[in-house]
Order: structure tokens, then sequence, then C-alpha cells
């Protein structure tokens, strides 16, 4: 069952990272997670878009097992569930984990505290990550419904 | 020292210096506005479009508060502008550079303007109005880590002032003043984004990326080998070229701008942020004679890359990534002193234009003598277009001058049909080409039978424009440069006099005088002026050449950039700015005649 859970958050991730470079491409958002990820570890453009995309699918696997880890308690899960989760998980990424946990722990995010220093900011996502954006929440939601969808199914299937 | 001036909102087009980064180009006015700017490449929409419509362009302004005169050049060897603005109370020295990236997390694009404090006091007042998508978009302003973010879209561009005052937001721009005074600094940047979030630079940083961006210029004009008459003038057109040097893919602009108009109020404004196969023969000749073998290496495989998809046709534009749309479309922009249609897009994308396979092959022709052979998967494709040219050549096409009247039967466009025969048997005669020569040769001898037999007055004692028209065409002269025929040949000695004689007013060539399918007149075309130097060159006329050379030379603008054409009446640059064609043709005269004289 374990496995489904790790294909299904490499599937979910493929996925995920997709539909958000689509919406890129279609201007509907500046928001890019690799290039995000990745200048927290170096300053190097080209090594940070690397780095990104590796700590993107690693993050997408550690989120899949906590997923796993709660369809085990509650001894259920399926696509819905998994959309559901999906849901959930795009709203905390909004409003807290890049809103606020990314700023405090990115060496080079900026802050509304923050004026220009000594190393390069990058601008913040602000709540809901409008700043990147007003449609930038929508993607997100959609694109992280249809991850915990894929990894909610593949929990199923394996199951 | 000059004030100044503007003609309904818009500077003259001698007015403007260009700076650029290898991926876009912005271009300064003298009076201190960027008024011209496309994010993040040269191909994309404009944030500052001001040049095109003064109102609801964009721009980015920056000028003594009191009357001034101003001054400028070139940091020696570089693509940086320094511009002196003087009043009555003091003078500022402003320095404008689009930085080139280094190590570290630098902007996705930016624009850097550094005023130094040179003598007494002077208030400078700045404006930031981003328009983007040509103007369409007057973006919502918001303030991001303190720094004001204008975005859209997928872009977004902030403004940092260190120095330079407080920013202040307002509807649809961000603005500012402060006094500077001797020996003080001040920095402007204009960081900008394209799918992903803004990086805003530390001051440290950016200054540092300023003085890296010089000597990373000065390392690339150190680097060039030209050692002939008009030096500087070679060297700037160097500079002005690499300028248009798209660096992702190695694609060489036309040109940094569209629509600026051939005549003013006219509906000549064509888009020209493409690059021409045609212009590769120019472009590996000019960038051989200076050195750059690793661009002419680059732009020589883009242009067989990009045109891989039409083999064994040649487009006669491609966009600067390789891809071949380039649907022409109008703006809702009433272009530069009302010259409309502005137009982005190119439906010349579509023409037959049958002299493309002579520059083409005369480019492959110049890279094996220079590397000593030519690629073998090149050699394939190319010998695939020489046979493709036996098949098309006795088709009418729009010519050189893509006219949009009916197509003919262009005299220049089947003599360079002649010219792509000739380098391929000489190509295969050395073994870098392999195909049917017999074939080649019989094509070859048809082509010259139709032009000597259809194509020349005997009356007018020259090569005609076409089989149907009885007029002169300054493309003429590239039977010359192209060595269509011996050079000294009767024939081609008596089409440079009539060129000259009847298409010339004083040192300006005008291209044609036969229609073309579009009202209104046009200037002269700076590339003819300087390829009629480049004919007499190679007619071993030197004196003429060198005459008419200096003269051209001094029509340059004050940093020694020129457009397509000049009004040969008032003096006027015409056309779209900074044209690597005219830039070009100014290496390529040069050169034939330091090669002539060796």
């Amino acid at each position: 069952m374990i496995w489904g859970a790790i294909v299904g958050g490499l599937a979910g991730t493929v996925v995920l990272t997709t539909l958000l470079r689509a919406a890129s491409e279609l201007g509907l958002t500046r928001m890019d997670i690799p290039f995000l990820l990745g200048t927290a570890v170096t300053a190097d453009r080209v090594r940070a878009k690397a780095a990104g995309y590796a700590l993107h699918f690693l993050f997408g696997l550690v989120f899949a097992l906590v997923y796993f880890a709660v369809f085990a308690v509650i001894d259920r899960s399926g696509f819905l569930l998994g959309a559901v989760f999906g849901l959930v998980h795009a709203l905390f990424a909004g409003s807290a984990l890049v809103n606020i946990l990314l700023p405090v722990v990115h060496p080079r995010m900026g802050t509304t505290f923050d004026a220009a220093g000594s190393a390069p900011l990058l601008e913040p996502p602000g709540f809901l990550l409008r700043n990147y954006g007003r449609r930038t929440l929508v993607v997100t939601l959609i694109a992280h419904v249809a991850y915990g969808a894929i990894v909610g199914g593949f929990v199923r299937l394996a199951g | 020292m000059n004030r100044p001036v503007r003609i309904d909102g818009y500077a003259p087009i001698s007015d403007y210096a260009a700076i650029g980064d290898g991926r876009t180009v912005a271009l300064v006015a003298r009076d201190g506005a960027i008024d011209w700017l496309c994010l993040p490449d040269l191909d994309s929409a404009s944030t500052f479009g001001a040049l095109l419509d003064a109102d609801r362009g964009g721009r980015f302004l920056l000028q003594p508060d009191a009357p001034f005169e101003s001054a400028r050049r070139y940091v020696r060897g570089t693509n940086v502008l320094e511009t002196t603005l003087t009043t009555a109370t003091g003078s500022v020295r402003v320095t404008d550079a689009m930085t080139l990236p280094t190590s570290g997390l630098a902007p996705h694009r930016e624009l850097v303007r550094r005023i130094e404090g040179v003598s007494g006091e002077v208030s400078v007042r700045w404006s930031v109005q981003p328009r983007f998508s040509y103007g369409a978009v007057a973006p919502r302003i918001d303030v991001r880590a303190g720094v004001p973010v204008a975005a859209s879209g997928r872009d977004a561009v902030g403004v940092l002032s260190f120095g330079a005052g407080d920013a202040v937001r307002h509807d649809g721009g961000i603005d500012g003043r402060f006094v500077a005074r001797a020996g003080s600094t001040a920095c402007l940047v204009l960081t900008a984004s394209h799918q992903e979030p803004l990086v805003l630079p530390p001051r440290a940083e950016v200054e540092a990326r300023l003085e890296e961006t010089v000597r990373h210029w000065r390392e690339w004009s150190d680097g060039r080998e030209y050692d002939g008459p008009w030096t500087d003038a070679v060297l700037r057109s160097a500079l002005a070229l690499k300028l248009l040097v798209f660096a992702p893919s190695g694609a060489i602009a036309a040109a940094a701008t569209t629509s600026l108009p051939e005549e003013i109020g006219g509906e000549r404004n064509w888009d020209y942020r493409y690059s021409w196969p045609r212009d590769s023969a120019f472009m590996l000749r000019a960038l051989l004679a200076l050195g750059c073998g690793r661009e002419a290496r680059a732009f020589f495989s883009w242009l067989l890359h990009a045109s891989q998809l039409t083999h064994p046709e040649v487009r006669v534009l491609y966009r600067l990534n390789g891809a071949v749309d380039a649907a022409e479309e109008s703006l809702p922009l009433v272009g530069y002193r009302g010259s409309s249609p502005v137009r982005v897009g190119n439906g010349a994308a579509t023409q037959t234009q049958l002299d493309v396979y002579g520059e083409l092959l005369d480019a492959a022709a110049e890279l094996a003598r220079f590397e000593g052979g030519l690629d073998r998967d090149h050699a394939r494709r190319l010998a695939g277009v020489v046979d493709h040219v036996c098949n098309v050549w006795r088709q009418p096409d729009a010519g050189i001058w893509e006219v949009r009247s009916d197509p003919a039967h262009f005299t220049q466009s089947k003599m360079m049909c002649a010219v792509a025969l000739d380098r391929a048997v000489a190509l295969a005669d050395d073994g870098a080409l392999r195909g049917d020569t017999a074939r080649w040769r019989r094509e070859r001898a048809r082509i010259g039978a139709f032009v000597e037999t259809n194509c020349y007055s005997e009356a007018g004692r020259s090569y005609v424009r076409s089989s149907d028209e009885d007029v002169l065409d300054a493309s003429l002269l590239l039977a010359v440069l192209g060595r269509y025929d011996e050079p000294r040949s009767p024939r081609l000695l008596g089409t440079v006099d009539a060129v000259r004689r009847d298409l010339a007013t004083g040192p300006l060539v005008r291209r044609y005088a036969g229609t073309d399918g579009l009202a209104g007149e046009e200037g002269a075309f700076l590339a003819c002026s300087f390829w009629l130097v480049e004919a007499y060159a190679r007619q071993r006329r030197l004196d003429a050449a060198e005459e008419l050379m200096d003269e051209l030379v001094g029509l340059a603008n004050d940093v020694g950039l020129y457009a397509e054409e000049i009004d040969p009446a008032s003096g006027e640059f015409l056309g779209n700015f900074p044209q690597g064609l005219s830039h070009l043709a100014l290496v390529n005269a040069a050169a034939a005649i330091a090669e002539a004289r060796a």
C-alpha cells in the first residue's frame, strides 16, 4: 500500500508541475515552485532550477506519505478523498506554507519588513499567492486537487 | 551639446541610442527618456512603447526639472551609454545599461540608470510608466518588500531607487525626484521578470554588474580583428550588430523596433524584429571581417536549423526562436508621429523571394572558406536547397524589396539564383558539396541566358529591375557584390553608373524607381548607399568608393548608429532603428575598400 503512495506522489507531482507550468505559459501566474525552492539553496539560476525540481519531487513524495498516514489512520482512501486532501493542502500552502513559512526559512525571500539590503531578494508571494498573479490561487487549487486525487487513487489501487 | 526637441511628443529617430543585453534592446532618447523596451525578449510585446504612441505606450523618463541641454556617447568599446544633462545650475551624467547576468541571483532582465552629479546642483525627476502588451495594459502597482511592482499576467517589473528619492506610486506609474549634487551618485534599477517571481537586487550587486557589463563589452570589442579605415564606425557597427544578436538562439534580428515609418505619416511601417536569411551572406562576410568566427558559426547553424522544417524551401524570415509563424496584425496605437498602422508580425513571411538562395549559398561558401569545409549534415541539406533552386528559378517572386504588388521576374532574384548555383558548383569542385553538378551547371547557363536576354537595357546601358519593367533598381548592385559576373564587366560597370546617376541624391541611394503596391514615397535606403561604395571598391574605383564612404560615415547619428533610411531632403532618419543591414553594409564596404587597398 505504501508503494501506492510513493508512485502516486511521483505521478501527482508530475501532473502538478505540468499544470503549474502550463498555467505560467498561458499567462495565468508567475508562480515558479522549482525556482522558489531552488533559490533557497543556491543563487545560481540554472542550478536553482535543477535543485528546485529535485526538492519539489522530494516534497511531493513526503506529502504523499503524509496523505498515506492519514488514509491509514482513518482507514479510508480514494480519488475523492485525495482530492479533498489536495484542496486542504493547497489552502495550507497558499495561506501559511509559502506565504509565511517559506519567507522565514528562505534566505533570499523578501518580506513586508525588508528593504533593499546586501543580498538579492525574491518577491514574496503574499496571502494566497496573489502577488504572483490573481489567478495563482485558482491554478494552485486545481493543481493540488489533481495531485491529491492521484495520490488517493493510487493508494486505493495499491490497497 | 544640444537642447533636445520633440515633435508632438516624439523625439527624432536619430535622437535615440540603443542599449541591450543580447536578449532585448532599449532605446534611450537624447532627453533621457527610454521610449522603447520589449520584455523579456526583443520580439516580445513592448513594456515601454512611447516610440509608437506617446500617450499610451509607456516610458521611463529621467530628466532635470529645469530646461537642459544634453550630450552623450557610448562608454568606449561598449554598449553602455553616457548622457550628460546640463542645466543653468549644474550637470549630471546618466549611465544607462542593460546589465549582463553574472554569477549569483540576478534579475531576469535588468535596466540600470546610474546618475552622477558632475557639477553644481540639478533637481532631477523620474517617472516609470510601464504599459504591458504594447500599451494595452496599464498595470496595477503594488509594493513588495518595500519595492513598487507593476505586474500583468506573466510579466512584472519593479523599480528600485538607491539615492534617487522615494518612489511614489500613482495611477499608471511610479515617480520620484531628488537633487543630484556634484560628487553624489544615485541609481535607478528596473528589474523585470517573466513567468517567475521578481528578483530585487541590492545596490552593491547592481553596481558590480554594471562594471562587469562594461568590462564584458570592452573585452568583446578588443577581440575584434578589423584593421582598416573608418575603424570607429566599423567598431560601433559591430557593437550595434552584437546588440541585434539574440543570444539564446544565435539568430540576428534585422532591427530592434517595429513600425518606425519609412515615410512620416505613411503606411510603410514594418516589424523588423525577425531574422532574414537574406542577410546571411552580408552577415557572414561582416562577422568574419570582424573576427567574429563564433557568432558567424552560430548564426549559420541557427539558419540551417531554423529552415529545417521548411526544407528545401527557405522562408523569407524566421522568428528569433526559429519558429516560422509571423502573422501580421495592426495594433491600436497611433504610430510614430501618426504613422499608422503599427504592425506586429510580418506578412512578407509567406512571400516567395528567390534571391535568398543566392545569399544562403554565398554565406555557405564564405563559411567553408573560413572553416576549411562544411559540416556533412549542412552540406547534404544545402545540396537539397540547390536542387530546389533548379526547380523554382523560373517562377516570379516578390523580390528582395518584398513588394506587395504582383509577383514579377525580378532581375536580382534571377541573378542570385545564378549565384547560388555558381557557389554550389565551386563548393562541389572543392569537395565540400555533393550533387548533380551537371544539372547545376546547365541551369546556371539557362538563368544567365534569361537575364542577359530579358533583363538588360541597351538604351540605358544597364540591367533593369525585372524582365517586364525597364526601370532601375539598386538591388542590382548586389550582382557585383555577389559576383554574378566579373565585377568590371561592361554591363556591371554600366549598371553601377546608372544607379549612381538615376537613383542617388548626393551620397544617398534610393531603392528603386518603380512601383511596389504601396501608397506614398520613402527615403533613401542606407544599405544601398553602402552597397554602392562596395560595388565601387570591387570594381577598383577606389577614389569614388572612399569619397562616398566618407560622406556616408558622416551621416550616422551622434553615437554612430543608423536607421534603415534617410530622407535626402531633410537628412531625417526614417525606418526601423538601429538597422542591422545598414551597419552590415557599412562594415562590408569598409572591409572591401581595405581589401582593395591591401
